[in-house]
């Protein structure tokens, strides 16, 4: 190390201790003007030996103490560099443990774990849903084809942590580790942007190193360091991926496609879905981007063209789209609301069908989930589809209909579309109901909760009157589920419809 | 408006053609108009030149990128009918402006840039009104803004020129950020008129024809033409150009917000992936802004070099396009939110325009279709992948299936998607149409084998998986070695579940042969080298393992399998304190891993005495408490809790062997050596177990009711009725399976929910302490304990065998028999229990009986020294004293090799 590097990192060390507390933020903000200071710490972190590691990781820890934004990205800045330290130290079982880097990545563990009262952060975000308006859509101009089961069974915005909370931790053991480094990577990769290059030179070297030692493929990159194999978890790499991927796309072109490459070589290796999935992605992404533009100016790959606004897509074309307004024609006369759902109605008692009963007594009434549609379907109709069994099934979903009988554990897994149908003069036979009735209450609550809130479908004078009807035929349900003795074929005025459609 | 008011029927329908963009109607409209009053022959004019004018636009459109420069002639007639327009000076005011906007747009096309800024500045834009003013006119404007922007793009900012009269000294720096602020000002302003426009017409369409707004292909598209589309995105293409990302999103967002229109409907789509883009690849969570704020001053953003470059929106309009509004409206507080967000309502549209039809006509719609659709699955695995949503994620890319035949990419990712997200089956049958789409990459069937050995247990196809990458041969480079040792743990797990002793000895030579494959394959692979091991010590040739273990511990120093293996190996040696050490050793590098735990409990049982075993037992406790109780009940599940997570790993569910009870090699407080002289009796544990500290249990006890209290809720406990602790015999978690549906069932219909490996290790830790109290003898806590676990999983055998064994300890020797024969029941091949059992009918003096059930009990594990000295007492006691001494030699071969729990408790999975 040059004498002048250790000059200016010891006039640093000695910088910060005598500044008074209000001139943190302007010393925070003429930190970026000292062009030396930041490649000599790195020498320092490199040089695991430098007397001056401890204090320079003392005052990194000071800094990010301090709270001060930029002062915590001066010190995250590093987080690759202290990352790769750390670990090819432990793997190379020296003796001399870094004792101090260990110090400062567990003191930022620490401090980020938690909020300001201490109490364990927890860190959530919502997962957006198309059901639900939001500042750049209508659930109604998107169609119910997007509101599929999957929507629906999130219906409503649902809250999701993504990390947390975690335990402290005093030190670093093998089990933790990987555990503590995840989270800081995940707190370095929420302020990418304030990252200089080298320090996302620094990180694609680090998920390059931490990937490939020890493998073949370490002669292949020509990388002398340590060659014993580092243990790595699927979520450590996922968070290194993110962290490449940003760098990839602003100027570290060559480097972050090399670690790239070398994070799914291991993920291979590893067999680890998670960052296989992430990984492929982003190569798959980038690379009909780079085909788009073919520019080599490194800077911000983000390119923005004048695109054609009309569809590029000829119009006599099958679409998905156009393949609904067909179907939907040939369905006019049984004026299914919502022509995609297959309709399965199982077991039901010929004898109590009403038969030349017309739709002016009371008619049954479908609730499709997953259309906002309520509507009334008379009689007739509704031996039609009874008859038909998947007539209105759409050719793009692909597996058959639901057996009655299936495990309710595979409904849940495959989530399926399904309908509960009340009328009040049919009656189930006993069997078809337990099976049913399970799913149907299962998935009731969502379903109506979709109708109350669902906006004007023809009949949505309906809607308030169904709600009473849904909650009483929901007991009987129960009823009949608890008591399948024939007697009750007196009073159980429900039939569950089941409306599948696999996705 | 005049033009309004004067409305006869004729205006009417001239101001219906010219927004409907019917050019070939006005010749005749303008026929009709010049037969009622001279004075409109200078509006006939000017609709003869605008409809000529577009006419041939809409012939020989303007390519994006380029720039128009038509020959004079060719427009020569249209420049006529304007120049009249205007020379005449008849026309109101309305029309002149439209008249000068006309002749400006014409020098634009014919390339006279400088001439078009002068109609500009003849006419001021801004001051046209808004509000009442009919649709074309709307357009009309919007479509002039752009052409300025494109005239002051292409004319030197130094030209005298200018409408901008004020620039000062030329070639300046302020002036030319100036100058760009105006252009950027002209787009920004064209693209929300047309945003307007748009959305104005659309309401006059539907209007008219009453039309259901269902898309289709009858109703005519209306096309946004060069100008228009120039409009919309010029300002936004600028922004990114000059780095300053903050002003273009903020610009994406302004045109997204907007009500979407027909025509509107592809561009929102491109521009909500490309912002959806930049919020992935440019943006972090610190440097991100939601949609309703300002945009932050100084953003890391925005190329520094241009800092200070930024322009503040200066314009306002007098009439805005109506944006999405109302209550509850989501905005994204976050980068992924708003991605995610974003990618949804592309995915949405994208899915509507997949092309089906297969059809050699269509192949190019297809691929476009194709190649809209997976950028953005490609993002959306990006944003979901990065906060871990792999549930949600393999939901979206199963709607992308429909795009996905012959498309290795997205059968690729859907299979990684549902294996990520713990739905092994479907991951399996999709990874078999991946393996048939590229069988030449190994990394596929090695996918599959994972889920086979592990959440499926499938061997058989696992077997054949694996069987694939090792006929790869060479081809499978590094992934042959990976190969051998995938099937080497078919066939090692195999072993364990065959019931012959011919078939487990036939699959454990298979397993160890391709174990040293596997190992002589890839000589640095800790696993190789740790399976051999493993493989070596489950057939009991301990020195072997001994090496092999040492091997896999130099290439990876601080794996906890190995450092377990090598623990359980010394205990096979009988160096209970070395194997102590080691497990000490490997829990401070893996303090919270209860497989040590559990092995720990049993060598200090051995070594210190149980007191020691049971502070461990309360050690546990605690950190399972420590561990679990973290989970925050607010969560809304979906794979966010920590107990949520732990189950995610479903791996380890089924795979994970616990120190199961009903291995039959499990450690027993007793050396055979010293009581094997056929006077074994039901006292199995030493004396010196009898001699109890009673202040520890008190302390114990002290523990139990908080522990039981705090955690374990009474609906949680409800609801988690039945369940396997075991993992070893498919059949008894089958039953068990079985009877907990019922019993759900009967309870509710809420779904039977929740992570139950948590549950499972908490059983398992009371059955460790009910154990240590036997040991001691002490019934009573020993009851406590059970029932404690009783409480999770009331009908396990473990469970049940534990009470046959408080039963037998209270001298209840009836009580006992009932117990084990309800485990049995359960669990028919459970080895411990056949020996107890076996042992009761011997003092019952059921010899026969006895004999058969240790025989079964043989059968099913042939390394049980207990067993086999059982066996020896009942024959001894039947006389055949000859093949009792057989079974007794066996037992004490065995036992000379017995670790202190079974090898299998190590978790064998790729």
């Amino acid at each position: 190390m040059l004498a002048m590097d250790q000059g200016v990192v010891e006039e640093w060390l000695s910088e910060f201790k005598t500044l008074p507390d209000s001139a943190v933020s302007t010393y925070a903000a003429s930190l970026k003007d000292k062009g030396a200071l930041v490649p000599a710490l790195y020498k320092v972190i490199r040089e695991n030996y430098s007397d001056l590691l401890e204090p320079v990781c003392h005052q990194l820890f000071e800094f990010y103490r301090s709270g001060e934004p930029q002062l915590q990205r001066f010190t995250l800045q590093f987080l690759p560099e202290l990352l790769w330290s750390l670990l090819s130290v432990s793997a190379a079982r020296d003796p001399h443990t870094s004792g101090c880097i260990e110090a400062l990545l567990l003191g930022i563990y620490n401090l980020e774990i938690v909020d300001k009262d201490g109490q364990s952060k927890v860190l959530s975000f919502t997962v957006p849903s198309l059901s639900k308006p939001s500042v750049y859509h209508e659930p109604s101009t998107i169609g119910s084809m997007a509101l599929t089961e999957g929507a629906l069974a999130n219906h409503g915005l649902s809250r999701v942590v993504y990390s947390g909370p975690h335990l402290q931790r005093e030190t670093f053991t093998a089990q933790n580790r990987f555990e503590v480094l995840t989270f800081l990577l995940l707190c370095y990769n929420a302020a990418l942007s304030y990252m200089s290059s080298t320090s996302l030179q620094s990180l694609c070297q680090l998920s390059s190193r931490v990937c490939i030692c020890g493998y073949p493929r370490q002669q292949m990159r020509r990388y002398k360091g340590i060659n014993t194999r580092l243990t790595v978890t699927s979520e450590f790499l996922v968070q290194l991926i993110t962290g490449i991927h940003y760098a990839l796309c602003n100027g570290e072109v060559d480097l972050g496609s090399k670690a790239l490459d070398d994070v799914l070589y291991r993920a291979q290796l590893e067999l680890f879905p998670e960052a296989l999935l992430v990984g492929n992605a982003i190569k798959s992404s980038l690379h009909s981007a780079a085909l788009k533009s073919n520019n080599k100016e490194g800077a911000r790959s983000i390119q923005v063209e004048i695109t054609p606004t009309s569809s590029r897509i000829s119009r006599n074309a099958v679409t998905s789209l156009s393949i609904r307004g067909h179907r939907w024609k040939r369905h006019d006369a049984v004026d299914l609301g919502s022509p995609d759902e297959l309709m399965d109605i199982s077991e039901v008692d010929e004898g109590v069908w009403p038969g030349g009963a017309g739709p002016d007594m009371t008619p049954p009434t479908i609730t499709i989930s997953n259309s906002v549609t309520t509507l009334n379907l008379g009689a007739k109709a509704m031996k039609k589809c009874r008859l038909g069994g998947r007539t209105s099934k759409d050719k793009d979903k692909e597996a058959g209909p639901l057996m009655p009988g299936r495990a309710a554990s595979e409904n849940t897994e495959l989530s399926v579309k399904r309908l509960t149908l009340t009328s009040s003069q049919s009656v189930p036979k006993a069997g078809a109901l337990t099976s049913l009735t399970r799913t149907a209450s299962a998935v009731f609550s969502r379903s109506f909760e979709h109708v109350a809130s669902g906006n004007a479908p023809p009949s949505s004078n309906h809607t308030t009157s169904e709600a009473g009807r849904y909650s009483c035929s929901l007991q009987e349900e129960g009823l009949a589920y608890l008591s399948p003795a024939p007697n009750h074929t007196q009073r159980s005025p429900s039939i569950s419809v089941h409306l599948g459609s696999d996705l | 408006m005049t033009a309004r008011k004067s409305g006869s029927r004729l205006e009417t329908e001239i101001e219906r053609c010219r927004s409907e963009a019917q050019w070939d109607k006005i010749p005749e409209l303008v026929r009709q108009l010049s037969a009622k009053l001279i004075s409109n022959d200078d509006l006939g004019e000017l609709l003869l030149g605008e409809c000529k004018l577009q006419t041939y636009l809409k012939e020989n459109p303007i390519k994006q990128g380029t720039s128009p420069r038509v020959q004079r002639p060719k427009l020569l007639e249209v420049r006529k009918h304007l120049t009249a327009a205007l020379d005449r000076g008849n026309l109101k005011p309305d029309y002149i402006q439209e008249a000068s906007l006309l002749m400006a747009k014409l020098c634009y096309v014919e390339g006279e840039y400088k001439d078009a800024l002068g109609h500009y500045s003849k006419v001021n834009l801004d001051d046209m009104q808004l509000a009442g003013a009919p649709v074309y006119r709307l357009s009309m404007i919007a479509e002039s803004y752009a052409t300025k922007g494109l005239c002051l793009e292409k004319v030197p900012a130094a030209s005298p020129s200018l409408s901008n009269k004020n620039a000062g000294s030329p070639a300046s720096n302020r002036s030319m950020t100036e100058r760009e602020q105006e252009i950027i000002t002209c787009y920004e302003k064209s693209g929300d008129i047309a945003l307007l426009y748009l959305q104005e017409a659309e309401k006059v369409c539907s209007g008219i024809q009453n039309r259901s707004p269902k898309p289709g292909p009858t109703a005519q598209d209306q096309e946004l033409g060069y100008f228009l589309e120039t409009g919309l995105q010029r300002a936004h293409v600028i922004h990114f150009k000059n780095g300053n990302l903050t002003q273009g999103v903020g610009r994406f967002r302004e045109i997204l917000r907007a009500i979407e229109t027909r025509t509107t409907q592809n561009l929102r789509m491109t521009i909500a992936r490309q912002l959806a883009e930049i919020l992935l690849r440019g943006m972090c969570e610190q440097s991100y802004w939601s949609p309703v704020e300002d945009p932050p001053v100084v953003s890391p953003l925005d190329d520094p070099t241009r800092q200070g470059h930024t322009h503040s929106k200066s314009y306002s309009l007098s009439r805005r396009p109506r944006v999405y509004s109302g209550e509850n409206l989501f905005c994204p507080q976050e980068n992924t939110e708003e991605a995610l967000l974003l990618l949804l309502i592309s995915e949405s549209m994208a899915n509507r325009d997949a092309v089906l039809s297969r059809i050699p006509e269509h192949n190019n719609d297809r691929i476009i279709s194709l190649q809209s659709a997976s950028v953005v699955y490609d993002l959306l695995t990006i944003a979901l992948g990065r906060r871990g949503q792999y549930e949600m994620l393999s939901e979206c890319l199963e709607r992308a299936m429909k795009f996905a035949f012959e498309e290795f990419h997205l059968w690729y990712q859907l299979a990684l998607s549902l294996m990520a997200a713990g739905k092994s089956a479907r991951a399996v049958k999709v990874l078999k149409e991946c393996i048939r789409l590229k069988p030449d990459d190994p990394t596929i069937p090695l996918l599959a084998v994972k889920l086979c050995i592990g959440p499926l247990h499938w061997l058989d196809e696992g077997e054949c998986f694996a069987k694939m990458v090792i006929d790869m041969g060479e081809k499978a480079a590094e992934f042959r070695a990976k190969g051998y040792l995938a099937i080497g743990l078919v066939y090692s797990l195999k072993a364990t579940d065959a019931s012959l002793r011919s078939t487990q000895e036939e699959y454990q030579r298979k397993a160890l042969g391709a174990f040293q494959r596997a190992q002589s394959l890839s000589p640095t692979d800790h696993l190789a080298a740790f399976y051999l091991a493993l493989q070596l010590a489950v057939s009991r040739q301990i020195p072997e393992a001994l090496g092999y273990v040492r091997q896999a511990l130099q290439l990876q120093g601080d794996d906890v399998h190995s450092l377990h293996l090598l623990a359980l190996l010394l205990s096979a040696q009988k160096h209970y304190h070395d194997a102590l050490n080691i497990i000490e050793m490997a829990l401070s590098e893996y303090p919270e891993n209860f497989n040590l735990l559990y092995t720990k409990v049993k060598l200090e049982a051995m070594c210190r005495g149980p007191e020691e075993a049971l502070l461990t037992c309360k050690h546990m406790l605690q950190i399972w408490k420590s561990f679990y109780n973290l989970t925050n009940p607010s969560d809304s599940g979906r794979g966010s809790s920590l107990l949520d997570r732990a189950i995610a790993d479903r791996r380890q569910l089924n795979a994970m062997t616990l120190p199961d009870f009903s291995d039959p090699e499990t450690g027993r407080y007793t050396h055979l050596k010293s009581t094997c002289s056929a006077t074994l009796t039901l006292l199995v544990f030493p004396p010196c177990f009898l001699f109890v500290s009673s202040h520890l249990t008190s302390i114990f006890s002290f523990f139990l009711p908080l522990i039981h209290s705090s955690i374990i809720a009474p609906p949680l406990s409800q609801e988690v009725q039945i369940c396997s602790v075991h993992a070893t015999s498919i059949a008894a978690s089958r039953v068990e399976q079985a009877l907990s549906e019922v019993a759900s069932s009967l309870q509710s219909s809420a779904p039977k929910h929740g992570p139950l490996h948590p549950w499972m290790t908490l059983a398992q830790i009371w059955l460790h302490a009910a154990e240590v109290y036997m040991g001691m003898s002490k019934p009573a806590e020993a009851t406590a304990c059970t029932q404690e676990a009783a409480n999770l999983f009331p009908t396990s055998h473990n469970v049940l065998y534990m009470r046959g064994q408080i039963a037998e300890l209270r001298g209840n020797i009836d009580e006992a028999k009932r117990w084990y024969e309800e485990a049995l029941s359960i669990n028919p091949t459970h080895v411990k229990t056949m020996q107890r059992l076996g042992l009761i009918l011997h003092q019952l003096q059921r010899y026969s009986l006895s004999e058969k059930v240790l025989r079964d009990a043989v059968q099913v594990n042939s390394t049980a020294h207990d067993v086999w000295n059982s066996l020896g007492e009942v024959l001894q006691a039947q006389g055949n004293a000859a093949a009792a001494t057989e079974c007794f030699l066996t037992a004490l071969e065995l036992e000379a090799s017995s670790p202190i729990l079974p090898f299998t408790i190590i978790p064998r999975a790729l």
